[in-house]
């Protein structure tokens, strides 16, 4: 491989001193490296200032803007304009919120400094806005700039994860309940132990989201998600373990269980009242129930990070999707319930589609369905650490 | 020379047969998904999960570049990739010439310090990574994406240009400076034609790595910045719209082009 | 790793012209690579005292790597086994790929090396998901191996689990056998293509049969790609977790699993670096032995 190189003549000394060419190339690479390098890393500065993070208090220079992260699937193809045209606000909705776990990982270090996410409302879930709120990590809101959140129901008013209600509003509520596929049962599931049920081996599904499997199943055991300690959730939380390790549970899932109901993965899951509504349009095997025991209410809800700039534009959102119209447009898409008063009433005086929708069970339970509704208990920090820590193993995390 | 026969020619029919019929199951393997991809851009979903056939429609192709996420993320990508792959190049083959044409103390840690990102877990890298910038008080966010990509294509492109660029014939550049040509002469029309097949391979190399990844970036960008694969992850708990399908076919397409035509171009260069 | 040639005669003498052309990458290969992996060490040995502030306290907590090591030593184990059974495979089925595009190539050896690596232009996880397709309960696998009576078969050898194909050992590891696949036939075609055709006609006149010529010659002179191969395909399988995320079960997960569960779920950063560590250094020296018995050292 190697060939034995031609020996220097005098012509090359004469040349000049070898050192001038090596000199160029060193030179060469100084700058290559420092030059090229440079703009490219302007480059990426001037190319994110649409996802800009540090932070700027004082609002900057565009108070017209406001930015609202949200679950996907949770607004219809109308709302977004339509807010835009009527407020005159310039109005980014992105769907990144899907996970409250890692959603809260990722922005820990920045909620925690008091700097700016981003987004100037988020959505966390009741028991993520508890988390929050016992952090101070959430604004109050401009209550006295949101007249329609007299609108909110009366169930929903001072919940537990916010006693004092200045810090969220629910952007919808739902029922968690167990939804199946009953091309793949065979028959009607009307109790929690029907997960449990060994002809369904291999074939169910549960939630990441322990909250409700585990409050599910301390239902079944008889004891109350409302009042839940580790220790009372500790047979609950045993049966779940049990069933995963001899493979009754296929997989946690978040909301992709939707798609393995679907593709006939599961027989059934621990599963959403909206989504289910959702997918039954299409496919009427799939079907949603409340179990015997009991079910477990939860709501995504609005609030305000920390760092967030256009408090004041976000008062107008809030605002505008407390009307019941606007309410009512956004329930006729999600599919869940609303906790604005008087949804139902607009629906019922609209078109037969609509008219169909306020009277759905799911989307408007009956009294006797939400007598059998819960709330997860408010954690601390470490109890709610125990019940991680020891669902991440049930999940071979 | 002798005829390129391979020695197992006399293994027979049968031993070659059944060796050409692994190969060729390898090769269908590796279209299998591609082929449920490709598919699966045509179908019609029946919700928000583009998992069950349910119907053929081309609707799905009639604007696949509409605005929205998907297409937001694909351009971060794009954006992301050119950059890493730009600086990862320049930097690689630097150190693949300096390994390369020059005696110096220090290869063997050189050497060690390129291939240890190699060999690193990516899920150590990326956590390495981010706790480094939370450590140092650096919020994440796009730069330091590029900081992870431009890290790990850097080790790649300077190990690819090493291998390609060792066996050259290096005394032209000293029968071309005996000749009286000026050091930069020698480098633009000596070297450089020399190394730039090399050094055009590592770059796509680079790009397509810094495309892919999903770990690494997962761990390294800010909490609202969604390169492709990032989107894909986290739509995927809610959706997935057969807009994705759609893209990936396109890139697909892209790169079977990019590939035949190279591969033209360089039949017309041999031949020539 | 490649041997050290200081004494190739075709080099400059050292100026500091290597040293100005080695810097940049190597000051980003310091700053980037070597300086994290002292502070994820120094935060393995860190104790984090509340989940939801983001600070961690240096303490020389060993416990965070014993305990680690006790809690996830099943998911540890079940990550080299899933891993290596893929690089099994990949060998399995790369090799003879690589072999006959090296050997019957001829003029398509480009387009049949890129038809290798066009798959991989797609996201990775596209292909994943693609998978999860295929291979759902509804699916065209499902299907066609009940029709074909093969269901069964496969119940019995364990690889299908109650005539499912998802949720398995066996859909894991083929996610990993197929997402690594390439990197293990292009090292394997390197070095396959390196070989001179003369040793090749040298050896069939030696030994009897094919056979004998490949084992003797051919496959020794391979064997740096295969070197190559199998640790760019053990060492990324080893650490990866959305096969197991989307193909698998919780009787699947695998220790990548628990490091991004810890690390962006739980935001326990200690326990997900200790793991790190742990993998690393077993990794490591497991490279070593390979490279011992393998008796090769060249990468590339």
């Amino acid at each position: 491989m190697t060939t034995a190189r031609p020996p220097r003549t005098r012509m090359s000394r004469l040349a000049g001193p070898p050192l001038t060419r090596r000199a160029m190339l060193g030179r060469m690479g100084a700058v290559a490296g420092a030059g090229l390098l440079g703009p490219g890393l302007l480059a990426a500065c001037g190319g994110d200032d649409s996802d800009d993070t540090t932070d700027t208090t004082g609002g900057g220079g565009d108070s017209k803007a406001l930015w609202f992260e949200n679950w996907p699937g949770y607004i219809d193809e109308e709302t977004v304009g339509l807010f835009a045209q009527a407020s005159g606000l310039d109005f980014k909705y992105t769907e990144g919120f899907n996970d409250n776990a890692s959603w809260f990982a990722k922005n820990q270090a920045l909620l925690a400094d008091k700097k700016s996410i981003g987004p100037d409302i988020v959505a966390p879930s009741s028991w993520m806005a508890a988390r929050l709120i016992g952090l101070g990590w959430v604004r109050a809101l401009p209550l006295d700039k949101i007249p329609n959140a007299a609108n909110l129901v009366p169930t929903l008013q001072k919940p537990t994860w916010d006693p004092d209600g200045t810090f969220t509003l629910p952007y919808q509520s739902g029922m968690t309940g167990i939804a199946y596929n009953i091309s793949i049962t065979g028959r009607e599931l009307t109790s929690f132990a029907d997960i449990y049920d060994p002809a369904f081996k291999g074939k169910v599904g549960m939630l990441t989201e322990w909250r409700d499997t585990v409050g599910l199943t301390m239902l079944l055991l008889g004891e109350d998600p409302a009042e839940a300690t580790i220790d009372s959730a500790a047979e609950a939380l045993d049966k779940i373990e049990q069933a995963a390790n001899d493979g009754q549970i296929r997989q946690f899932t978040g909301n992709d269980y939707m798609d393995d109901l679907a593709s006939g993965n599961f027989a059934a899951c621990v599963g959403w009242s909206g989504d289910i509504s959702q997918l039954a349009l299409d496919n009427p095997d799939v079907r949603f129930v409340i179990p015997d025991e009991g079910g477990l209410q939860w709501s995504d809800t609005m609030a305000l990070p920390a760092g967030s700039e256009h408090v004041d534009n976000a008062a107008v959102w809030m605002d505008y999707i407390y009307d019941p119209e606007n309410a009512a447009r956004l329930t006729t898409f999600i599919g869940y319930n609303s906790p604005v008063d008087g949804v139902q009433d607009v629906l019922a005086a609209g078109d037969d589609a609509q008219k169909a929708l306020s009277e759905s069970p799911l989307l408007f339970p009956d009294e006797e369905t939400l007598s059998r509704l819960y709330v997860f208990a408010n954690l601390d920090e470490e109890a709610e650490t125990a019940f991680e820590e020891r669902f991440a193993t049930i999940i071979g995390a | 020379m002798a005829t390129d026969r391979p020695p197992e020619a006399a293994l027979g029919r049968v031993g070659r047969w059944s060796l050409t019929a692994v190969a060729a199951a390898g090769f269908v393997f590796l279209f299998i998904p591609i082929a449920g991809i490709i598919a699966f851009s045509f179908n019609d979903p029946a919700g928000k999960f583009n998992i069950v056939w349910k119907g053929f429609t081309l609707d799905n192709w009639r604007d696949p570049f509409t605005p929205g996420p998907l297409t937001d993320a694909m351009i971060l990508s794009l954006k992301v990739a050119a950059i890493s792959a730009l600086a990862a190049t320049i930097l690689g083959s630097l150190i693949a010439l300096a390994l390369v044409r020059y005696r110096f103390k220090g290869g063997v840690i050189v050497n060690l310090l390129l291939v240890l990102p190699l060999t690193t877990p990516e899920i150590v890298m990326g956590s390495s990574l981010a706790t480094l910038f939370f450590d140092i008080g650096v919020d994440r966010s796009i730069r330091t994406v590029i900081i992870a990509h431009v890290l790990f294509c850097t080790s790649f492109v300077a190990l690819t240009v090493k291998a390609r660029i060792r066996g050259f014939d290096w005394s032209l550049e000293d029968a071309a400076m005996d000749l009286g040509a000026t050091p930069w002469r020698t480098f633009s029309r000596i070297t450089l034609p020399l190394i730039t097949p090399g050094i055009l391979a590592a770059a796509l190399l680079s790009f397509a790595l810094s495309i892919d990844d999903f770990i690494i970036t997962l761990f390294n960008a800010g909490p609202t910045d969604e390169t492709f694969p990032l989107r894909i992850y986290s739509a995927s708990r809610t959706e997935l719209p057969a807009q994705i399908n759609v893209l990936a076919t396109i890139v697909l397409l892209v790169s079977v082009a990019v590939l035949i035509l190279g591969t033209l171009f360089k039949r017309r260069l041999d031949d020539a | 790793m490649a041997a050290d040639d200081e004494g190739d005669r075709t080099k400059r003498r050292a100026g500091f012209v290597p040293y100005a052309l080695l810097s940049p990458g190597m000051i980003w290969l310091i700053l980037f690579f070597l300086v994290p992996l002292a502070t994820l060490l120094k935060t393995s040995l860190s104790a984090k005292p509340s989940r939801f502030v983001p600070d961690v306290e240096f303490g020389w907590e060993f416990s965070n790597y014993t305990d680690s090591l006790s809690t996830y030593s099943e998911q540890f184990i079940r990550s080299f086994v899933y891993a290596g059974a893929a690089t099994l495979l990949c060998v399995a089925i790369g090799y003879p790929v690589a072999y006959v595009i090296a050997t019957r190539g001829g003029r398509f050896k480009n387009v049949l090396l890129g038809l290798v690596v066009v798959p991989f232009f797609t996201s990775f996880l596209i292909r994943t998901l693609s998978w999860q397709s295929v291979l759902s309960d509804n699916g065209p696998a499902v299907f066609l191996l009940e029709r074909l009576h093969l269901m069964g078969l496969l119940d019995a050898a364990g690889i299908a689990e109650n005539g499912r194909l998802l949720a398995t050992h066996a859909a894991v590891i083929g996610g990993l056998t197929y997402n690594f696949l390439p990197f293990m036939i292009l090292p394997i075609y390197v070095s396959l293509e390196k070989i001179d055709l003369r040793l090749t006609e040298a050896a069939k006149d030696l030994y009897s049969n094919g056979w004998q010529a490949f084992r003797k010659v051919v496959l020794p002179l391979s064997l740096p790609g295969v070197f190559a191969g199998s640790l760019l395909t053990f060492i990324p399988a080893a650490g990866d977790f959305i096969n197991a995320a989307f193909l698998g079960s919780p009787n699947n997960s695998m220790i990548g699993s628990v490091v991004q569960n810890r690390f962006l779920e739980q935001g326990d950063t200690p326990t997900a670096a200790a793991l790190s560590f742990i993998l690393m250094a077993i990794i490591t020296v497991g490279t070593l032995i390979y490279a011992r018995l393998l008796g090769t050292e060249d990468l590339v």
